[in-house]
Parts: structure tokens; C-alpha cells; sequence
């Protein structure tokens, strides 16, 4: 792949219930202004830039990618109103209904003032986010940013999906982000290497709205592993975004499976134990890096709908240009 | 960045359906502002803004977001000759922010009177990437597909990102758009903010009080140029540069000195590789609330200086249609340049002193201009600004 070699300096993930992690990573402010699933994205996001030994300024972007965005304000602020009418609206719990909120919320408070985008996809936003932001990085159009996602879905809407047949998935909430930069940044700022992103496409298959594809053809595993210079038999292990939603499940074995073989690398998913949520992404390709050794790992996902992500990753010790 | 050819345009207005009658409306200083009907606006200091008018069809099983998003695309991909063949390559991006939250929300209050239907149907697209989903299962498109979401600069942001993706050679073509319909979240919201004026909008005039809201989608149709002569398409213009910045300072305000916003446009001019002194027009993001002309008007003249360039606003005549504006806008924009048209800035009878630039009122003006600027800005202090050359 050509352009500039992508590395992850930094991580931090915020599960749903870690409320000790936020009181400790948020100010009095924050605490109290925020949303909760905007409390979340800000402590991952202080959480993966501490790590990475990095301050916001006008190089550092923000991608984050999200399903539910701040639904549980959004449902708050119209039963506000549904209750005590045109006075029961709240100015401010209104910019919370826009899904961007999350990385509004983070921009100011890291002080992050390159670009900023918030995706919107079912299931695989933050696979999403960090894949689009490793192009970026590669392509050199930012320097260095925080990827991942944040999502806290209302219990209303998880148990309609499970009503709908979305199967047993079981959505969580939590946010996750990783920090990629240039490797020739990070080596001049004397920054620790956790990894190193060396493919990644993203690609949608065909399949009706909200739909499992019965096709096993696809395009993003094989441009991911070109991308890279790699092939199937480098592949030391998967990371999936297998949660429990058994047809969704099956149909991205299928789909591995017919793109590595005949290889079958071990599979991992870190919704199965948990919960799965935007910000998990985060955490797989971190764990990818942490067990890459000296091959390669491949993160993973598919959504109801079509959307592929697809991310090869290196272990710490970067490998020979 | 690698200059993309804008080979395809798809409107859906408040004009109405088609690119023909939404240039015709703004070219003519027409407002399409008027009483809501869409939703209950009782008890509210507002009560206006700009509907898309019924003659947009679709099926009545899918949200008015998602018909209005399908409308659009497909007369862009049409306009641009782009076949099945092509389409499975092509990548679609979407900057969206209610997605069918106008039927959720219908749900919702029947759900609060306890007479509601099951929520399934209704949550199959109430989230914004329902767009990307309908739009690209609908029209064939198999490259990637992706939901951006910037608050009111999204429509802009997706035709970056739709850039990024033909510049880096993941695809040759994109559809790119911005979609947003009418919400009653929306409409309170921006009630609460003291945000709408309640008669028609009046960007830059000294008496403005603040902005109208509207609905629409727009698409257009990028593309690698030499695809595009290869195959002889007929290029509007092209998209030479874009700039993205976040203010990181206020949720809803922007910074007071623009910051955000001159880095936005600084950054678009260094990538199309043109000089401030080059561009002629900006379409600006001109939503005529007090504080935001204001802070635009003295961050272009941070950029441009006083004077020469002239700037108008398509929201005086369709409103501000949240996600769809920085697409729509985009398309006035490139619309203005191929046909020599800078189209006025409507009701705008005193343009206030803060703001020392010719703003176009009333009256489209007849210039040709080589380069223009399309500005869009969203709450979160999400700056995006698209620059555009003509051809031809």
C-alpha cells in the first residue's frame, strides 16, 4: 500500500458500567453537563490520548462511529415535551439530538480541532471510523487522529430489534477509541508503538435494508489483504463483530471463511463476552496488535445491511519498510 | 487534492422535484418560505418554513427522508448517464441528521396517547444511515457506502469524503448528497434556541432576527475526470478543493473570530491550489441569525479581505434544510458558475454594515466567475468549505 505507514500509539475503552473510570477521567463540568454516552466517548478519548502521550491542537482529527448516536436525550427531550409541553423543552438537551454530539463534546474537550466526522451505521460504526481514519493518515491528509465509536442504546429500541428478528444480539453501551498517527510522527515524537494498521478497505454487499446476505462473496478481506502486501495464509487471527444475532453470525463466517481459505485462522469477537457497541472496535484492534505477533491479525465486521469493514493489522514491532 | 469532476446533479427542493425548477427558483430570488403544514407548530413564536411540495412520490412505506433522498439520487446518477453496469463500483456517502425521525416521532405520540403501532417498522428507518441503505440497495450501488453526520455542514462533508475516496483510487465514481426532511425535533429545538425568525429569513440584512428551517435532498455525481472524458460526460465543474476544521469551543455557538471557519477555507483554497484574489463567489452558509452572518462575514474577510468577492445565500429562498444544505448549496454553487448567474440573496433590503461585502440582493447577478466557494457550518463547530473551478 502506498502513502504513509499507519501506527497505533494509544487506546482507551469505556465500558457502560465503569462509572469509576468516568468520575475519575471527567471534570465537575462535564460531569454534570454531559450525557452519559457523551461522559463515555470523552473519558475514551482522555484515555486513549494519555496513552498515546498526546495533546489536541489543530492536528488532531476525530472520527467517530455510532448506531444510536445520543438517542436516550433525544427520547428525554421529547418526553420533556410530551409531558409539560412548550415550556418542558430544554435548550439544552436539543444539540444532544444531533448524533454528532459525541464528538462534539470530545472535540472541546481534548481540544480537537482537525476534522471531525461522526458515522452512522448499524453495528460497525467504529470499524468504520478507524478504518476511514487509517486512509486518511495513509493518504496524509490528517496527522494524527482519535477513531473509534461510542454508543448507549435505549432499551426500548434494543428490545424492538429483538422483536423484529434482529436476533439475540445484545447491544451495550460503552466507547472506545484508538489513536493513529504517521509512523514518522510517532517515531520523531518518541511515541510507544502498540501496532500497526497496513490494509484496510470497507465495501458494501448486496443485501435488502436491514437484510443478511445469503451471498459469501467478498470484496473487502481481499482488497484489505492487498492493501497490506499480505495474503489468507498471513493471517494469525480474526477478530469478528459475532454477536449473538445468529443468521448475521453465521453469515460472517461464511463470508471469512470463503475469503481465507482454505486457512482458518482462530476467531475471536469481543461483543460475545460483553456486550457489543461502537466503541469495541477500539478494543479489537487493539487486542489484533496484541496478538499480531510477528504475523498479521484481521479485524473484522459486517453489519445487517451489507456494511463490510475489513482492517489488517501488525504487532508492535513494525516491520522492515 | 486530486481535482473531481462533477458529472450529475439531483434536486429535491422546496421548489420541488428536479434540478430545473430548484435553479429557476433561486436564479429568480423566488422565497419557497411559508406556513408549516407538515407539523403541529401551535403555541410556537415560529411558524413557517420551506416543505418540499407533494408532488415528490415514492412509496408511502418508506420515510419522507428516504423518498426524498431516492428522488434526488436517481436524477443525479440519470443526469450523469451513470448505468447498472457502472454502479457497482460506485460509493455512496450521505450526510444525513433526522433520517425518518419524522415518522418515529409520529409513533412516538401515538405511543404517548397508548395507541401506537409495533415500533419495528418504524425503527427500520428512523436512523440516518437508513438513507445509504435505500438509496444503495435501490439504485444498484455496490462500492462503499457510508452516513456522515456534521449536524448542518453534512451535505458538504459527504461530497469530501466522496472526494477522498476517487482521489485515493478506492473508486472512480461517487454519488455524494445530503438529505434531510422536516422534524418536529427539529422545529422545537430551534424554536427553544430562539433560533427561527417568524416571518421569512433575512440573511445579512441589519434586521435579520434569525434563520427559517426547510427539508430537501440533493445529490450529485463525482467523478474520476479522466473517466469522465473518457467516456465524453459532460462535466458541470469541478470540485478542486475542500477544508474541513471543528472549532472544539461551543456546542451550539461558533468560535467569535471564526477561527474554525478561516482554517476551513484556507485550507480548501491551499488544497484547490488557488489564491484568495482567484475566487469570485461564496456561496455562503448564510443562515441569518445575528450571531452566525456576523461571525461568517468577518471570517471571509479574514480570508478574502473587503470587498471583491461577492456572496449570497440560498437560504434566503429554501431555508435552512439542516443535512441537505451544504449539498444543495454545492449545487447553486456549481449551477452559478456554468451559467454565469450568481443567483441574489432574497428580502434582503439593508445589508448590515458588519458585513462589507456585495451579498446579491434580490437580483441575480451575471458574472462569470472561474472559482467559488460553497461554506457550511454545523453545530459542534464542524466547519466544511468546498471549492469548485467551471469548465467549458
Amino acid at each position: 500500500m502506498s502513502g504513509r505507514r499507519v501506527v497505533i500509539t494509544g487506546a482507551g475503552i469505556v465500558d457502560g458500567h465503569a462509572s469509576a473510570v468516568l468520575s475519575r477521567l471527567l471534570d465537575d463540568t462535564e460531569a454534570r453537563r454531559l450525557s452519559r454516552v457523551c461522559q463515555m466517548t470523552v473519558a475514551a478519548g482522555r484515555m486513549a490520548l494519555a496513552e498515546a502521550g498526546l495533546a489536541g491542537d489543530t492536528r488532531l482529527a476525530l472520527l467517530v462511529g455510532t448506531e444510536f448516536g445520543d438517542m436516550v436525550s433525544t427520547i428525554r427531550f421529547v418526553d420533556d415535551y410530551l409531558q409539560r409541553g412548550i415550556p418542558g423543552l430544554s435548550a439544552l438537551l436539543f444539540p444532544h439530538t444531533v448524533m454528532n454530539t459525541m464528538a462534539a463534546a470530545t472535540a472541546i474537550a481534548v481540544s480537537a480541532k482537525d476534522l471531525s466526522l461522526t458515522l452512522n451505521v448499524p453495528t460497525v460504526g467504529g470499524e468504520l471510523a478507524i478504518a476511514r481514519a487509517a486512509a486518511a493518515v495513509r493518504a496524509g491528509r490528517i496527522e494524527a487522529c482519535l477513531a473509534g465509536g461510542a454508543d448507549e442504546p435505549p432499551r426500548m429500541v434494543v428490545e424492538a430489534y429483538r422483536e423484529a428478528g434482529a436476533g439475540a444480539d445484545v447491544r451495550g453501551d460503552g466507547a472506545g477509541f484508538v489513536v493513529l498517527e504517521s509512523l514518522d510522527r510517532a517515531r520523531a515524537r518518541g511515541a510507544r508503538i502498540l501496532g500497526e494498521i497496513v490494509g484496510e478497505a470497507w465495501r458494501a454487499l448486496a443485501v435488502r435494508p436491514h437484510g443478511v446476505g445469503r451471498g459469501t462473496r467478498s470484496r473487502a478481506i481481499g482488497q484489505a489483504l492487498a492493501s497490506a502486501g499480505a495474503a489468507a495464509e498471513h493471517i494469525g487471527v480474526v477478530f469478528t463483530s459475532a454477536n449473538g444475532d445468529g443468521p448475521r453470525d453465521e453469515w460472517e463466517r461464511a463470508l471469512l471463511d470463503r475469503a481465507l481459505a482454505p486457512h482458518h485462522p482462530p476467531q475471536r469477537s469481543l461483543s460475545l463476552p460483553t456486550s457489543r457497541h461502537s466503541g469495541l472496535a477500539a478494543g479489537s484492534v487493539a487486542a489484533a496488535a496484541s496478538e499480531a505477533g510477528d504475523g498479521l491479525a484481521l479485524v473484522h465486521a459486517v453489519a445487517r445491511g451489507g456494511n463490510q469493514i475489513a482492517i489488517v493489522v501488525a504487532g508492535p514491532r513494525v516491520r522492515a519498510a | 487534492m486530486k481535482p473531481v469532476a462533477v458529472t450529475g446533479l439531483g434536486v429535491v427542493s422546496p421548489f420541488g422535484a428536479g434540478v430545473k425548477p430548484f435553479w429557476e427558483g433561486i436564479s429568480g430570488g423566488v422565497s419557497a418560505i411559508r406556513p408549516l403544514t407538515l407539523i403541529d407548530t401551535e403555541g410556537f413564536r415560529c411558524r413557517i418554513g420551506a416543505e418540499v411540495p407533494d408532488s415528490v412520490g415514492g412509496s408511502p412505506r418508506r420515510s419522507r427522508a428516504d423518498r426524498l433522498a431516492l428522488a434526488a439520487a436517481r436524477e443525479a446518477l440519470d443526469d450523469a448517464g451513470i448505468g447498472r453496469g457502472d454502479r457497482a463500483d460506485t460509493a455512496l456517502i450521505v450526510g444525513a441528521v433526522g433520517g425518518g425521525m419524522l415518522e418515529a416521532e409520529a409513533w412516538y405520540w401515538q405511543r404517548a396517547r397508548g395507541a401506537a403501532a409495533p415500533l419495528t417498522r418504524v425503527l427500520a428507518s428512523c436512523f440516518p444511515s437508513s438513507h445509504v441503505d435505500v438509496v444503495g440497495s435501490g439504485l444498484g450501488l455496490g462500492g462503499p457506502r457510508e452516513t456522515v453526520v456534521t449536524a448542518c455542514s453534512s451535505g458538504a462533508a459527504s461530497l469530501a469524503m466522496a472526494a477522498d475516496l476517487i482521489a485515493d483510487g478506492v473508486v472512480s465514481i461517487a454519488l455524494a448528497g445530503g438529505v434531510d426532511a422536516l422534524t418536529r425535533i427539529c422545529f422545537m429545538g430551534f424554536n427553544t434556541l430562539k433560533l427561527l425568525d417568524p416571518t421569512p429569513c433575512r440573511p445579512f440584512d441589519r434586521d435579520r432576527r434569525g434563520m427559517s428551517i426547510g427539508e430537501g435532498a440533493a445529490f450529485v455525481v463525482l467523478e474520476d475526470p479522466a473517466r469522465a472524458r473518457a467516456r465524453d460526460a459532460r462535466v458541470y465543474a469541478e470540485l478542486t478543493g475542500y477544508g474541513m476544521s471543528t472549532d472544539a469551543f461551543h456546542v451550539t455557538s461558533p468560535h467569535p473570530e471564526g477561527e474554525g471557519m478561516v482554517r476551513a477555507m484556507r485550507a480548501a483554497l491551499a488544497e484547490a491550489r488557488v489564491v484568495p484574489g482567484d475566487v469570485g463567489y461564496a456561496n455562503a452558509h448564510g443562515t441569518a441569525t445575528p450571531q452566525n452572518d456576523r461571525i461568517e462575514a468577518r471570517a471571509l474577510r479574514e480570508v478574502f479581505g473587503e470587498g471583491g468577492l461577492l456572496v449570497s445565500s440560498t437560504k434566503s429562498m429554501i431555508g435552512h434544510t439542516m443535512a441537505a444544505a451544504g449539498t444543495l448549496e454545492a449545487v447553486a454553487t456549481v449551477l452559478a458558475l456554468g451559467h454565469e448567474l450568481i443567483p441574489p440573496t432574497a428580502r434582503l433590503e439593508n445589508t448590515d454594515p458588519d458585513i462589507p461585502f456585495d451579498c446579491v440582493p434580490r437580483v441575480a447577478r451575471e458574472v462569470a466567475v472561474e472559482h467559488a466557494i460553497s461554506n457550511s457550518f454545523g453545530f459542534g463547530g464542524q466547519n466544511v468549505t468546498l471549492v469548485f473551478r467551471r469548465t467549458g
